[in-house]
C-alpha cells in the first residue's frame, strides 16, 4: 500500500477539516469514491501503545484532550454574567484532540435518534424563546446509513429488543456485550414498573469483527482511548481504510486557522501550521468542516473576511448560536452484594420508555436511560462527595461501597437557545495566536425539568431493582459540555440555518460541514451514532454532486 | 458587573476548575490570603512545602479520607503527592494552593493559640475547624487534591502500594471476564417485554 501525499500546491479534490467521528467517515467515502484527499489533524496521531488506564491524566490534566494551557476557553452563563478563563485542567467545550477526534475517547453509546427527534417541532408546537424547529431530513432518510454505521464502523446490539425502535433494514453485525450486574438490575427493576429494557447498541466489538478484537473488558471506555482496539473509533475503522485507497492523505498535528475564500465567494483552500509551526496553505477544489460542534464554528467566525464580514457563512447570523450539551443526570444505587462496575464497557441495559416528551410532565423533554459503572475510581470517589458526606469517615464509609455501586444515567434533551453559543473571545489567543473560543451557555428550564423528572425515574427503577441506598446526583446548570451540537443547524431556509440538507453551507456552493453542529435538535444524548449517519449520507451527496460538477 | 480583579479573577479560574461555583464568601476567605502571597512558587521541582506546611497538609488530608481499621489518605501517602503535583504537574495551582494553606495556618494560630498549627489540634478540634471551612474553596481543592492523591496511578506518588484502590475493591487488572459480580452470574438470558409501549 502506497500512502497518498500530496503537495501544498496541488490542488487536492477536498480538504476535511477535522479526523473524528464525521472526518474519518468522509475521508474514507470520498477517497473510496476517487477523489484525493487530505484529512486534516490539529491533534497528534497516536497509536495503542500511548493509550495510558490513567485517570489524572485524561479527566484533569486534558493528556488526550484539548488542554486550556494550549488551547484557553472563556465561558459565561449568560451575555451578562462573569467570565471564567480556562487555562489549567480541562475546557468547558471538551473534545479529544488526536486523530481519531472524540470517537477515541467516547463511552460507544450507539442508539440510533427515533422518527420524533427529526419532526417534533410539528408535533410538540412552537416553544418561545427558542429556535426549536424540525430537522430537513426525516428518519427514513437517514435509516440506510444508520445501518451502515452498524455494519462498517462496528456495533454490538440486539434487533427487535425493543418493541418500540425504529425500523431498521438490517439486524446488527454483531450481538450485543455480555451483560453487566449493573445491566441485570436496571432489567429487574425496569421489568418491575412494566417498562422494556433492552440490551444497548454499542460501538465496541463484542466478538472479532473487520480485522479487530473483542472487547477485553478492561473498563477503560469513557474519556480513554482503546489499547484493544474494540472501541469502533474511526481511529481504528475509517481512517485506516481511507488510507488504504492510496488517496487519502491524513495530516496529524495540522491546525487549520482559516478557510480561504476568492474575489467570487468560492473556497481555495485552507491555512493551517503544521507541526513545526510553518503556516501553510493546501489548494482544494472543495473544503469539508468535520471539527466538532465546537471548532466547527470558531473556523468559520476566524475565516471572516471582506465578502465574508460576519464569519464565512454566516449571512444567516446563527453560526456558533444554538448550542447544545444534552443533559445527563445520575441516581447512584448500592446494593448488597458486589457489582464491580468498573470492569467492561460503561453500558449493557438502557431503556427508552421515557424517549419522548409528554405534555402532561408540564415541560418540553425526553430521554433515554441507563445502567453503568459511573467513572473509575478517582472521579467515582468526586461524585461521591457531592452526593452525600463529604469528606471524614461517613465518606470513608461511602468510598468502600465502591464495588457495590452502580449509576442509572438519565440522557435528556437540550431546547436550541440562540445565546447559548461558540464566540470568538476580544481578547484571549490559543497558544497560535488563534481567537479562542468564548463559550456561553446557561440550560433552559425544561432543560433542567426533564433532568429531574429522568433522574426520579432512576430512583423508582433503582428501589424497584433492590437498592439499600439511592442518592441523586446534583441538578445544576452546566458549565462544561462534551456533546457540542447544533452550532451551525441544517435547514431549508438560508435565513435562519448554515447548511442545506445536503450539508453544503448556503452561502459557499463548494464549503460543506458535517458534524454535531449540523444537528437541528439535540436528541436525547447518545449523538455520534446520528453524526456518521449523516456524515456517510453527506459524503453520498457530496460524491454525486463532485462527480456532476456541481461544487 | 464590576471587572474582576486579578484575585476574584484566578479564584473563578480555580473554581472553574475543580467545577465548584463559590459563593461570595468564599473567595473573600482566600483573598487576603493571596494578597498576601508575592508569587515565589514559580520554581519547578519534586517538593515546595516547608516541613510544617507539609506536617498540617498530611493532617488535613487524614481528616478528608481518615485512617481507621483500614489505611486512609496517610497510608497513601497524598500529603507528598499533593506537595510533588504542585511543584511540577499541577504547578499552576501552586500559588492558589498554598497562599489557601498558608492562609489556614494563620487562621489555626489565631483561634487556638495553645496548640498553634493543625497538626497539635485533638481530633476532634481539627474536625470543628474543618467544618467551620468546608463550603471555602481552599477546602474543595483540598479535597479533590485528596482524592487524587489516593487513587490516581501511583506513578504520580500517591496511591502508595494501592492502597486506595485496594480499599474500593478495584483490582487493577489489565483485562477482565465475565461474570464481573454477583448479579450477571446467573442472568437467564434477555428476552423482549410484553406489554405496549409508551
Amino acid at each position: 500500500m502506497t500512502l497518498a501525499r500530496y503537495r501544498d500546491s496541488h490542488k487536492v479534490d477536498f480538504a476535511i477539516v477535522g479526523s473524528g467521528a464525521a472526518g474519518g467517515v468522509m475521508a474514507r467515502e470520498l477517497a473510496r469514491n476517487g477523489f484525493q484527499v487530505v484529512l486534516f489533524e490539529q491533534g497528534p496521531r497516536l497509536g495503542p501503545a500511548q493509550f495510558q488506564h490513567d485517570e489524572l491524566s485524561n479527566w484533569f490534566l486534558s493528556g488526550i484532550t484539548n488542554d486550556p494551557r494550549v488551547s484557553p476557553q472563556s465561558f459565561r452563563a449568560g451575555v451578562s454574567e462573569p467570565t471564567v478563563v480556562s487555562r489549567f485542567g480541562r475546557n468547558p467545550l471538551f473534545y479529544a484532540r488526536m486523530v481519531g477526534g472524540s470517537s477515541a475517547h467516547y463511552t460507544g453509546n450507539y442508539w440510533r435518534f427515533r422518527e420524533i427527534d427529526f419532526d417534533e417541532r410539528s408535533r410538540v408546537g412552537e416553544i418561545s424563546g427558542t429556535g426549536f424547529a424540525d430537522w430537513p431530513i426525516r428518519y427514513a432518510e437517514l435509516e440506510p446509513y444508520y445501518t451502515k454505521v452498524d455494519w462498517e464502523i462496528g456495533v454490538s446490539g440486539l434487533a427487535g429488543a425493543h418493541p418500540g425502535e425504529p425500523p431498521r433494514s438490517k439486524p446488527y453485525p454483531m450481538p450485543p456485550l455480555p451483560v453487566k450486574s449493573s445491566g441485570v438490575l436496571l432489567e429487574r427493576g425496569a421489568r418491575k414498573l412494566g417498562l422494556h429494557p433492552f440490551p444497548a447498541p454499542m460501538a465496541i466489538n463484542s466478538v472479532p469483527y473487520r480485522g479487530r478484537p473483542g472487547c477485553g473488558h478492561c473498563g477503560f471506555c469513557h474519556g480513554f482511548a482503546c489499547e484493544f482496539t474494540a472501541k469502533s473509533s474511526t481511529l481504528f475503522t475509517m481512517i485506516p481504510e481511507a488510507e488504504a485507497t492510496g488517496r487519502c492523505e491524513v495530516r496529524p498535528d495540522s491546525y487549520v486557522s482559516r478557510i480561504e475564500t476568492n474575489a467570487s465567494g468560492r473556497a481555495t483552500g485552507v491555512i493551517f501550521v503544521d507541526g513545526h509551526k510553518r503556516t501553510r496553505f493546501q489548494h482544494a477544489s472543495a473544503v469539508v468542516v468535520c471539527a466538532n460542534g465546537a471548532e466547527t464554528p470558531r473556523l468559520l467566525l476566524m475565516s471572516q473576511s471582506v465578502r465574508f464580514p460576519e464569519g464565512l457563512a454566516n449571512s444567516s447570523g446563527v453560526v456558533g448560536k444554538y448550542l447544545m450539551f444534552n443533559y445527563s443526570t445520575r441516581t447512584s444505587a448500592v446494593f448488597e452484594h458486589e457489582l464491580n462496575e468498573y470492569k467492561s464497557v460503561q453500558v449493557t441495559r438502557i431503556l427508552h420508555d421515557f424517549y419522548d416528551s409528554d405534555p402532561k410532565r408540564g415541560f418540553y423533554g425526553g430521554g433515554g436511560i441507563d445502567a453503568r459503572i459511573g467513572p473509575q475510581p478517582a472521579v467515582w470517589a468526586l461524585r461521591a462527595a457531592e452526593e452525600g458526606p463529604s469528606w471524614g469517615s461517613a465518606y470513608k464509609a461511602r468510598l468502600m461501597e465502591f464495588s457495590r455501586s452502580m449509576v442509572i444515567a438519565g440522557h435528556g434533551t437540550s431546547l436550541p437557545v440562540a445565546t447559548n453559543s461558540v464566540s470568538l473571545d476580544s481578547e484571549l489567543k490559543d497558544a497560535w495566536g488563534m481567537p479562542a473560543i468564548r463559550a456561553t451557555y446557561r440550560d433552559h428550564p425544561d432543560d433542567l425539568a426533564n433532568a429531574r423528572f429522568l433522574q426520579e425515574r432512576g430512583v423508582e427503577i433503582a428501589e424497584a431493582a433492590g437498592a439499600i441506598k439511592v442518592m441523586r446526583g446534583p441538578i445544576a446548570e452546566q458549565s462544561f459540555g462534551l456533546h457540542l451540537l447544533g452550532t451551525c443547524r441544517m435547514g431549508d431556509d438560508p435565513g435562519n440555518s448554515v447548511i442545506d440538507r445536503y450539508h453544503r453551507t448556503h452561502d459557499v456552493k463548494n464549503l460543506f460541514l458535517c458534524d454535531g453542529s449540523s444537528f437541528v435538535t439535540s436528541g436525547r444524548g447518545q449523538p455520534t451514532m446520528t453524526i456518521q449517519a449523516l456524515a456517510f449520507r453527506a459524503a453520498d451527496h457530496i460524491g454525486r454532486f463532485a462527480r456532476r460538477g456541481e461544487i | 458587573m464590576d471587572k474582576p480583579t486579578a484575585t476574584r479573577r484566578s479564584l473563578l479560574q480555580l473554581a472553574g476548575w475543580l467545577g465548584v461555583s463559590l459563593a461570595v464568601s468564599d473567595w473573600e476567605v482566600l483573598a487576603a490570603a493571596l494578597q498576601h502571597e508575592s508569587g515565589s512558587t514559580s520554581e519547578v521541582g519534586l517538593s515546595l512545602l516547608e516541613s510544617g506546611e507539609l506536617a498540617d497538609l498530611e493532617a488535613l488530608t487524614a481528616q478528608i479520607i481518615p485512617t481507621d481499621a483500614t489505611p486512609g489518605a496517610r497510608e497513601a501517602g497524598v500529603a507528598h503527592f499533593i506537595d510533588r503535583a504542585l511543584a511540577s504537574f499541577m504547578a499552576p495551582l501552586a500559588t492558589q494552593f498554598v497562599a489557601g494553606l498558608r492562609g489556614l495556618r494563620s487562621e489555626v494560630r489565631g483561634r487556638y493559640p495553645e496548640a498553634g498549627s493543625f497538626i497539635n489540634l485533638s481530633s476532634s478540634q481539627q474536625i470543628e475547624y474543618l467544618a467551620s471551612i468546608e463550603h471555602s474553596a481552599f477546602f474543595a481543592s483540598l479535597r479533590l487534591l485528596t482524592v487524587l492523591g489516593m487513587f490516581s496511578n501511583p506513578s504520580y506518588g500517591g496511591n502508595h502500594d494501592e492502597v486506595g484502590w485496594r480499599l474500593l475493591g478495584f483490582q487493577n487488572d489489565h483485562a477482565y471476564s465475565p461474570p464481573f459480580g454477583h448479579y450477571d452470574r446467573e442472568y437467564p438470558g434477555f428476552h423482549v417485554s410484553d406489554g405496549a409501549v409508551p
